[in-house]
Order: structure tokens, then C-alpha cells, then sequence
């Protein structure tokens, strides 16, 4: 490296000198080490025993389903939460980390999915930004010295990009490296990435690859979240796996093969949620002939009045497109789709008067007026129902409001109670309950009992169960693989925005829905 | 999209006419119509004319294309500007020198962008509500202060000024043209204009760099009134008196002018130079207008309908517009 | 996953805090100005007031009904203008109140149905459509009248804004009416519900199957058609119609719903509060004129008290923790 370029990003510089010192001793002392980590909140257990070594230079791949506790052992780790208990070393002396400030402090950074860059800032600025002060000339931003060394560091990931670009004109995969970039020049020694392949191609997680390769060289640790069999095998220099909150396995690369790591992942068999006794199907309330929109491909489903279809595949392998599609919220670019044998054009306003129901993903944003009343929100999409006149009776929607607080068991002093006050689970309810009120008849449900404790989840269970057995169809999205065993009769598996294969009852097993999700060799 | 093929930078001559604003073409239809119409349209002195009309307009609308890059608006500046040119000339009719009558613009310039600032940014009030208010404040204080009447009377070096030209190039252009470049260089090369564009595009960002976001935010409203409070010395050299009301309304072709350039109320994104453009296509339209006799109210109404155009325009192209890096 | 969740909160109380507090603040002022200037406690000086707070009210409560919705609609006031020149131009061209007053109306709620369908298909900020809108309708207005004053309208048409009934100026028949038909509207309509939702959260409303671009379409002419009503009111009253009347009327407007405690973040608000909000308005001006403070003074006043309604509630939403 020339000396000029040097004084531009002697951040970068000294991440490399820290390599030739680290790499002599790498499989020795670990850089950073996290010992019986604890961390509950009430009513959960997050972490029960988590412990993780992390070596310079090396690859180390975390594991596990979702709830198992990878994300909040990486919290941890970059100082969003604090743990209750159990110790963090740094270069074998106990530190205390308080807060992200003190987990940068120490070199470690995440690349989380959601991207922390500005889009109309260029690349060079986006990576230096807050630390411009090393490029000051004149009082004045150079900006062909930002980007020199804006380049320098593309370059050490093995990059061309032109500094110059636009964040907003790049795509997910190019974003994700310029935050590696970023992260890089922050003089990162640890660095973190959270699902990294999530929502790329195959040929920009090659990409990926190639620059994981070069910061191992350069004796950049790396902790590596990821359910991908293929890329476990092939990046992984540890593998550790986590399930219920603590850590029951971990692996050097070419121990084990891939069946016995998905076997550690799922752990014991499932006995405490026991499967579904065998219900008669009744006619087609949903059929999805090949659906397309922006992303999705070639979508085609039935679901049948009394019976609970799921719809597997990790995070971002299109489920939640899946259900906007038929909705209506999401336009359409080919396709067809009938609801009780006619057809359906898709617009939310009309599938929910023909007996659809949405119970979105993400209740805070899509499912609830959190600033309104329980009665306000459990009636919002019945009123064309309940008040064909168009004439509202807040004595009638009173009392369906308190039949619904009844029938779902939801706990709030009344329904003049303001949502937001509210508990995960007793949200969730009313998101249903709002259905309910509207006589659905098909219910789509995107991850029902996700930040929902445990006897919320249960009764949100039983209600799936009552609406079945009333005739109505379920089409369900979760990530827990027990929940969709313990409640589907059979289930679709998608990836990369594609349905892969479907499961009738006999097949279906945690095992089959895996094998299809996951990117094997 | 492959790695090495990256979108956005504009290297080819037809990437960067992708990218120009709607506006750019409607300006150049205009000013052929207009020669067409009458030769006499591209001649120095009607050339000079628009850009008389077009400075003052200039001084709000580039102050007015940063607030609207953080995804806010100044609804205040027309009362402002109004107020100022009102404070100003009664500071110069009781005696006061041109500086302290300056200096007081300023105070007043820094007041308002401080109050604007401080509930939009730290208070996260919506914009539109607050600078409505303190709009409220600058015209009520103008009328006040008058009781309605214009104030004339002061030195006529401010006419002198306005009217001066050096090489043949009017004062109030050269003006204009300093604030664009004096504005250029704080957005385009300083760590303020790189944190503007930041905290409209992801104020959290920012806030996790390490960066006082409220800080910048707030204080590009300030920058705003400030440098608005100063161009009613623009405004006092052209009427020659100061009249309270007579700014009221400039505040919707400077916020009509920054739309049309490009310059989104979302991410973060606009194009200061496309400012200047719909500065010129409302001013040229307005000069075209004026040639044909129309009334200066159905101007508006025709500004108006340049905005819609424009906006449908750029609606329907491919890509997006005013993604220029400078 | 995160349980931690806020404290449940006791039950509302029956009668809103804040409603007691404009009350007490109408209160006060009255209170106050009959100290000073014994004809204020009055039965007519009450029904003038009135009658002046219902020409805001009317403007004031088609704003309330788009700002609970989620949106805002800066074109009022020159909505008002314009529905005003046109109807009384009508007016003196046939002779005819009843041609004058669809005119009104229809001129009205056709700007609001533009305000609407502005914002639903060309995706552009409320504000910026109706801030738009203002100029425009404005600039027709002043084009149309060419500077000219319409004056002196026929007997039944000068009802609307001068006559009496029960003993009661009409305007304020008016606003009782608007009041209550906007009450009814919020409060036991299917849509006005709906509306709340909406202003509330505008994506889960369109996942619960609320049809958002057609109540947007509703409330903005709604609030247009309440710009024309008022406008006839207006040129009734006044007996004249010129362009620069509309204009004035907009941030008393928004001030008037800011104090009634409507949330500019839409969801949340009510018509008896923008009532309350129009009649504490009226009494500031009216003590501005017994304190014979000039009607110069006016817009400041009126900006000083948006900031500080706007600060108020900051605070107090602050305080609530939200």
C-alpha cells in the first residue's frame, strides 16, 4: 500500500497489522469469549446458558431455529441488550459491555438485515459517514480522497464498485457490502451478520463468500448466522448450535455432516406438542392458479373448508408475499384466484367482504389502530357487517366487542382500553377477534404466535382448532416448525419466492419441511 | 443485477438526461414557444428581465430545496421575507445604517428558524403545521408594524443596488448565482450538506453515527430563515417600499420551484441545480405569460398546472429523476 | 420474545380532560371580558358571537373530519373564496338564491373531490396537493372577479347570513346543524368510525378491508362542501362577495381544530372539540377588539396560538409517554 493512501484509511491499516499479529495464534486463546450467558424477559427465558468462542480469522457459524436464541445471544454480543448474567471476555480479560459504544469500542460490528445507510448519499460517504473529519481540506470535504479510500477498501473486499454510486441505486446484496465496508473501516475485528444470504441471489452469495474468504485472510473474526446446510458446510470453521436458548453442540468444520447437524437443530422429538388427529376436508374455499406479482413466481395453492394448510420456508422465501397476493394488498402481474368457486379479483377491500381475513405479519404496523380503543379495532373490519345500513350502534358493537374479549379470554380492563396498552398476545387476539367479527371464512395467518407468551400461544392454538372445526379454512405461516406440525394437515414449503413442494399429512415431518427450505449442495 | 454493472452513476450523456427532472424539457418547449412567439423573447433585454424575476425567487427556493431534502417544509418564508423587508425599512427611515438594519434581519432570521427548527426537529411537531404558524406570526407582526401601509421613504441605494449591473449581468443575478454556489459547496462539500441528505434519508443512521441529527435538522431551518430574512433587501430594491403582504404567496412557487426540480419530500433525494430549473420554468412561463397578457392571478393558477404536469411526467418515466450526485 | 409491555391503564374517564379545560378556558374569558366592558354579558352580544364563531366553525369542521382521516386540507380558505365569487356572480347574473347556492356547494366539492383524487393518484403529501389547490383556486378567484366587488344580493338570499329565526341569528342554526350531522357522522356512521382507523393507522385499515382511496375521496369533499356552505354564509352575511375574503379564514381554521384537540396525526379528535375550539377563537378576537388591540394583530395571534396548542399537546403527549 502506497504511504499516502495509508494516511487516508489507517483504520483499514491497522486491521490488517492486528491480522499478522492475531493469525499466529489462531485455534489458540479465542478473541472474544462469551461465557454461560443468561438473559430473560418476563415470562421468557431468551438465553438460558449460552456460551460461544470466537477465534480471529475464523468462520463461526451459529445455528438454530427460530426462538432458539441466536438473536438475542447477538444482542448480547453488540451491546442491545445487556445480559443478566454470565461473562465476556476480550483477549482473556473480562469486560463489561454496557452498550453498543462499548461493544464497537471493542471491535465488534453487526450487519443486520435492515440497512443503516442513507440513499442519496454515495457509497464513499455512506461508509465514512459521522467520520468525515479525515478527509477535511480547506474546511471543506474532499471528496475524491473519501472516495479513494472508499476504494481502497472495496478493493480489499475484492470490490469495484464506483465510490460515487447512489446506496439507493445499489441492490440488497451490493448494500450489504457496502455496511461491510463500512464495518470494515470502523476497524471491525469482529464481525457479525444476521441471515446475510436472507434475500440474495445464489450468484451474489458466492459474492459473499468470496469476501468472507478475504476478511478471514485479513483475521477478521466472523460470526455467521444462517439455516443454509450449503453454506454452513462450506464456510463454517466452527459450528455451534443453539436450541431453547443455549448452546448444545458445536463442531469443528468437517466433524459432522449436514443430517447430524439438523438433527442437533431440531434436538428432542416433539412429543409436548402432540399432531392433529385427521380431519375430513370440505370443499375448495381457496384455489391460487399461478399467481405472479413483483417478486413472487408461479404461485399455485388450494386450501379446503375445515382444514389448517401451512405454509413453510424460512424468513424471506416469499410466505408473507404469498398471503398479500390473495389478499389483495399486493397487485397482482398474472394469475387467478377464486374464492368459493368464483372468481376473486384481489383488492383488500373486497376479499374481506367475500369472507377473506389478513392477520399480517406485523400486528404493530399492518394489524391494529394502536392508538385507537379494543372496540374500535375488533370492529374495524366488521362494520359493513355488522351495520348493513351503514348506521353505527355503539351498543351493538359493544357487545360484540364483548363477546369477542370473551370468547378469546383477552385480558384488558374493558373496551374502551386503548390497544397500545395492550400485551402481544391480547393484541393478537384482537387481530383475530376482528375476523372474527367479520365472519371470515378463509383466515391467513403470518405468524400468529410470534411475540406472543406462552398462554396466548395456546389459546391461539385452541382458536385455530374451534375455527376448523366450524368450517372454516386456515392458511398459516409460522417459522416454528412444532407449531405448523402440531396444527397443519398438510402444508406447501416455499423458497426463493417459489413453492418446492407440497406435504400431505403423512409426509409431513420437520425433516421434509427442512430439506425442502433449506439450500442443500 | 450483477456486481459489476452498477446502476446510478451517470456516465453516459443519455444515463444523465434519464435522470433530469421533468421540468428541464418543459422549460426548453417553453422558451422555443416563447422565441417563436416573439423573437424578441431571447433578447438580452428580456433575457435580463428573467433573471431579475428569477433571483429573488432563487433566494427562497434553494434555502427552501434543503428543508424539503429533510423531508420538511417552510410554509413561513413568504411572511418572512415580508416581516423582514418591514423591520429593515423602518430600521433605515428611524436612522439605523444598512448593517445594523442587516444585523436585525438576521436576529429576526435566526428567531424564527430556531423556533421552526427546535419543533420540527426535537419536538418532531409535523412542518407544515408549524411553519403555518410561525406564518402566522411573521405576517401578523408585519401588519402590525405598518398597520397595513407600505413604508417607503429609505435610502435609495437599495433601488441603486437592485438596478446596478456589473458587465451587464444584474446585480440581484450575480446575487442569486453566489447563494447557488455558496449553497453548493455547504451541500455538496461540506459535513453539514452530507448530514442534510442523511437525515432525510435515514435520520437513524445518523443518529447512530454518532452525529447530533436534531442538530443538523434544526439547523437547516435556520439557514433557511436566515438567508431568507436577508433577501428582502432583494425584495426592498425591487419595490422600493416595503409593503407587508407583498411576499405572501412566494413561499408556494419557492416550494412549486423545489418540486419541480426534483427534489422529493422522501429518502432524502433532490438535486440542488433542478431547483434552479423550476426556478427558471416558473419564471420564464410566468415572463411568457406576462408577454401574452394574462393576468398575474391565472399565472398562478398556470404555475399550478406546471406543477401537475410535471409531476405526471415523471411519474410515468422508468426511473426516478434528479438521482444527479450534484 | 418481549413481553415487556406498558402498564395497563385504568378506565377513561367519562368526560375528556382536556373538553373540561376549554370549557373552563371559555369560562375565564367570559368571565373576564364582562369585568371589563358590562356590555359584554349580553344575550345579543352572546348571539353575535355566536354567529361570528359559526362562519369558523363551518370552515373548521370539514378540516376536522380530513384530519382525523390522516390528512389535511390547506385549500379551505380559498375554496371558500372561490365557491363565494362564483355563487354570487350566479346570484346577480339569474336573480336566483337556490342557483347560487348549488353552485356554492357543487363549486366546493368539486375542489375537495380534485384534493382527493390529487392525492390518491399522483401519491403526493396532502399538503402539498391542497397547498397547491389553494393557489389555484385563489388565482381563479381573482381572475374571475377582475378585480371587481359583487354587492347587494336579494332579500332571501341575505337570510342565510343575517335573518333570524326563533329569535336566533341563522348562522347559528347552521352550525348547530353542521355540528350535529357531523356528530352523527363520527359517532354512528359505519364510515365515520372507519375514519378514525384510518387517520390512525392508514395500512391497517386497508388490511382490514377499508376502502382508504374512497373515504380519502369522501373527506376531502366533504370538507369542500362545508368551504362552500360557509362561503354562503359569508356572502350573506357580508351582502358582498370579493376574492380576498376565503384566505384569512385558514389558520383561524386550523387553529380552531388544533385547540379543539384534534391530533394533527390523525385518529383522534372531535367535533364538540373544534366547536369548543372555534368559540375560544371568537373570544380572543373579541378581546383583542376590547382591549383595543388592531386587527393587524390578528394573524399573530392566531399563529402564536397554533404553536402553542401544538406545544401543549407535545408536552403533554410527552408526559404520557407516548
Amino acid at each position: 500500500m502506497k504511504p499516502k493512501e495509508r494516511s487516508q484509511c489507517g483504520s483499514v491499516d491497522e486491521a490488517s497489522s492486528f491480522a499478522s499479529v492475531t493469525n499466529s495464534d489462531a485455534g489458540g486463546a479465542p478473541l472474544l469469549r462469551l461465557a454461560n450467558i443468561r438473559k430473560s424477559f418476563p415470562g421468557v427465558h431468551a438465553l438460558r446458558n449460552a456460551s460461544l468462542d470466537i477465534h480471529a480469522g475464523e468462520v463461526h457459524v451459529i445455528l438454530g431455529q427460530n426462538g432458539a436464541g441466536k438473536s438475542s445471544l447477538i444482542k448480547v454480543l453488540c451491546g442491545a441488550y445487556i445480559a443478566d448474567g454470565g461473562d465476556i471476555e476480550f483477549g482473556g480479560k473480562k469486560v463489561s459491555v454496557r452498550g453498543p459504544a462499548d461493544a464497537s469500542a471493542l471491535g465488534v460490528a453487526v450487519i443486520f438485515q435492515e440497512f443503516s445507510l442513507a440513499p442519496y448519499l454515495d457509497i464513499a460517504q455512506n461508509i465514512f459517514l459521522g467520520r468525515e473529519q479525515g478527509f477535511m481540506r480547506l474546511g471543506l470535504v474532499d471528496k475524491a480522497a473519501m472516495r479513494r479510500a472508499a476504494r481502497d477498501i472495496l478493493r480489499q473486499l475484492g470490490l469495484d464498485y464506483d465510490p460515487a454510486t447512489f446506496a439507493a441505486d445499489l441492490g440488497v446484496a451490493q448494500q450489504q457490502m457496502v455496511e461491510i465496508a463500512k464495518a470494515l473501516s470502523q476497524n471491525a475485528r469482529i464481525l457479525v451478520m444476521d441471515e446475510p444470504t436472507a434475500a440474495i441471489s445464489e450468484r451474489e452469495a458466492d459474492r459473499l463468500f468470496e469476501v468472507i474468504e478475504r476478511l478471514k485472510r485479513q483475521g477478521v473474526a466472523i460470526v455467521y448466522i444462517s439455516h443454509r446446510m450449503k453454506e454452513v458446510q462450506a464456510l463454517g470453521d466452527r459450528i455451534t448450535v443453539m436450541r431453547d436458548g443455549a448452546v448444545v453442540d458445536s463442531f469443528q468444520r468437517g466433524q459432522v455432516s449436514a443430517e447430524e447437524m439438523v438433527r442437533a437443530m431440531i434436538g428432542r422429538s416433539l412429543d409436548s406438542l402432540s399432531r392433529r388427529e385427521p380431519r375430513p376436508a370440505g370443499a375448495v374455499v381457496l384455489a391460487a392458479r399461478h399467481l405472479r406479482t413483483a417478486k413472487l413466481a408461479d404461485i399455485s395453492l388450494e386450501v379446503r373448508a375445515g382444514e389448517v394448510v401451512g405454509l413453510a420456508g424460512l424468513v424471506g422465501s416469499g410466505r408473507t408475499e404469498v398471503v398479500r397476493a390473495i389478499f389483495g394488498a399486493d397487485p397482482l402481474t398474472a394469475g387467478d384466484l377464486e374464492f368459493d368457486g368464483a372468481p376473486l379479483a384481489a383488492r383488500p377491500d373486497r376479499s374481506a367482504r367475500k369472507g377473506m381475513a389478513l392477520l399480517p405479519e406485523d400486528r404493530k404496523r399492518e394489524g391494529l389502530a394502536l392508538p385507537l380503543a379494543v372496540r374500535d379495532n375488533a370492529t374495524a373490519a366488521s362494520m359493513w357487517r355488522l351495520f348493513r345500513r351503514g348506521w353505527f350502534s355503539p351498543a351493538t358493537a359493544e357487545r360484540v366487542c364483548a363477546d369477542l374479549i370473551g370468547r378469546l379470554k383477552v385480558a384488558t380492563p374493558g373496551s374502551a382500553q386503548l390497544v397500545r396498552h395492550l400485551s402481544g398476545g391480547n393484541q393478537q387476539k384482537i387481530v383475530l377477534g376482528k375476523w372474527l367479527a367479520a365472519g371470515s371464512r378463509l383466515f391467513m395467518l403470518d405468524e400468529p404466535t410470534r411475540g406472543v407468551d406462552v398462554a396466548a400461544k395456546a389459546e391461539i392454538y385452541r382458536l385455530i382448532d374451534e375455527l376448523v372445526r366450524d368450517g372454516a379454512a386456515v392458511l398459516m405461516i409460522s417459522s416454528e416448525l412444532p407449531e405448523l406440525l402440531h396444527l397443519c394437515d398438510r402444508a406447501y414449503v416455499m423458497r426463493d419466492y417459489r413453492i418446492v413442494g407440497h406435504l400431505d399429512r403423512d409426509n409431513l415431518s420437520e425433516r421434509a419441511i427442512l430439506d425442502l427450505a433449506v439450500h442443500h449442495v | 443485477m450483477s456486481d459489476q454493472t452498477l446502476p446510478g452513476s451517470p456516465v453516459t450523456v443519455g444515463g444523465y438526461l434519464a435522470r433530469v427532472p421533468g421540468v428541464a424539457f418543459i422549460l426548453l418547449a417553453m422558451v422555443v414557444a416563447f422565441q417563436i412567439g416573439n423573437p424578441r423573447f431571447l433578447s438580452i433585454t428580456n433575457l435580463s428581465n428573467v433573471g431579475l424575476q428569477a433571483s429573488l425567487l432563487l433566494m427562497l427556493a434553494l434555502p427552501m430545496t434543503l428543508v424539503i431534502l429533510t423531508s420538511g417544509l417552510d410554509l413561513s418564508v413568504g411572511a418572512l421575507i415580508g416581516l423582514a423587508a418591514v423591520i429593515i425599512a423602518t430600521l433605515l427611515v428611524a436612522g439605523w445604517s444598512i448593517f445594523s438594519a442587516l444585523a436585525a434581519a438576521v436576529a429576526l432570521g435566526l428567531v424564527v428558524g430556531l423556533l421552526n427548527g427546535f419543533m420540527i426537529s426535537y419536538l418532531a411537531l409535523p412542518a407544515f403545521v408549524v411553519t403555518l404558524g410561525t406564518m402566522g406570526l411573521c405576517e401578523g407582526l408585519a401588519l402590525a408594524l405598518t398597520n397595513g401601509e407600505p413604508i417607503g421613504g429609505f435610502t435609495p441605494a437599495l433601488e441603486a443596488f437592485y438596478r446596478a449591473a456589473v458587465f451587464g449581468i444584474p446585480v440581484p443575478v450575480l446575487v442569486a448565482a453566489a447563494f447557488y454556489g455558496l449553497l453548493y459547496l455547504v451541500l455538496y462539500r461540506t459535513r453539514f450538506g452530507i448530514y442534510i441528505f442523511a437525515v432525510g434519508g435515514n435520520k437513524d443512521a445518523v443518529h447512530l453515527a454518532g452525529i447530533r441529527a436534531n442538530l443538523v435538522h434544526m439547523a437547516v431551518y435556520v439557514v433557511c430563515s436566515v438567508s431568507v430574512a436577508l433577501s428582502a433587501v432583494l425584495l426592498l430594491g425591487r419595490t422600493n417600499s416595503a409593503h407587508p403582504t407583498v411576499a405572501v404567496g412566494m413561499e408556494f412557487e419557492a416550494i412549486a420551484a423545489v418540486v419541480l426540480g426534483g427534489t422529493s419530500f422522501e429518502k432524502g433525494q433532490g438535486w440542488l441545480f433542478g431547483t434552479v430549473l423550476g426556478v427558471l420554468a416558473i419564471t420564464v412561463l410566468r415572463n411568457g405569460l406576462n408577454v401574452l397578457s394574462v393576468e398575474p392571478s391565472l399565472q398562478v393558477v398556470c404555475v399550478g398546472v406546471l406543477l401537475i404536469a410535471a409531476l405526471l411526467i415523471d411519474r410515468n418515466r422508468k426511473r426516478p429523476v434528479a438521482r444527479i450526485t450534484e | 420474545m418481549t413481553t415487556l409491555q406498558a402498564p395497563v391503564s385504568t378506565a377513561l374517564p367519562a368526560v375528556p380532560v382536556p373538553m373540561l379545560v376549554r370549557l373552563a378556558i371559555i369560562v375565564v374569558i367570559c368571565v373576564a371580558l364582562s369585568l371589563i366592558s358590562p356590555a359584554f354579558a349580553t344575550i345579543d352580544n352572546a348571539l353575535n358571537l355566536l354567529r361570528q364563531a359559526s362562519l369558523l366553525f363551518l370552515v373548521a369542521s370539514g378540516l376536522t373530519l380530513v384530519i382525523i382521516g390522516g390528512g389535511l386540507d390547506l385549500s379551505i380558505g380559498a375554496n371558500l373564496t372561490l365557491c363565494a365569487c362564483l355563487s354570487a356572480s350566479v346570484i346577480k347574473l339569474t336573480g336566483q338564491p337556490v342557483a347560487g347556492v348549488a353552485v356554492a356547494l357543487g363549486c366546493g366539492t368539486l375542489v375537495g373531490l380534485t384534493n382527493g383524487l390529487l392525492i390518491n393518484r399522483l401519491k403526493i403529501p396532502a399538503f402539498l396537493a391542497t397547498f397547491g389547490m389553494l393557489w389555484v383556486a385563489q388565482g381563479i378567484a381573482y381572475w374571475f372577479m377582475a378585480g371587481q366587488v359583487i354587492y347587494g344580493f336579494p332579500a332571501a338570499f341575505r337570510f342565510f347570513g343575517g335573518g333570524f329565526w326563533l329569535g336566533v341569528p341563522v348562522p347559528i342554526w347552521v352550525m348547530l346543524a353542521v355540528g350535529a350531522g357531523c356528530l352523527i357522522f363520527l359517532t354512528r356512521t359505519t364510515i365515520g368510525r372507519e375514519v378514525y382507523v384510518m387517520g390512525a393507522n392508514e395500512a391497517a385499515a386497508s388490511l382490514s378491508g377499508i376502502p382508504i382511496a374512497r373515504r380519502r375521496m369522501l373527506l376531502y369533499a366533504l370538507s369542500g362542501f362545508a368551504a362552500g356552505l360557509a362561503a354562503l354564509i359569508y356572502v350573506a352575511r357580508l351582502n358582498a362577495a370579493e376574492p380576498g375574503i376565503g384566505e384569512p379564514l385558514l389558520l383561524p381554521a386550523i387553529a380552531a381544530v388544533l385547540v379543539g384537540g384534534t391530533s394533527l396525526f390523525g385518529g383522534s379528535g372531535s367535533i364538540l372539540g373544534t366547536l369548543s375550539g372555534a368559540v375560544i377563537l371568537t373570544l380572543i378576537v373579541a378581546a383583542l377588539n376590547l382591549l383595543n388591540v388592531g386587527s393587524a394583530w390578528h394573524p399573530f395571534v392566531t399563529g402564536a396560538v397554533i404553536l402553542l396548542a401544538m406545544l401543549t399537546d407535545a408536552f403533554a403527549a410527552r408526559r404520557a409517554g407516548h
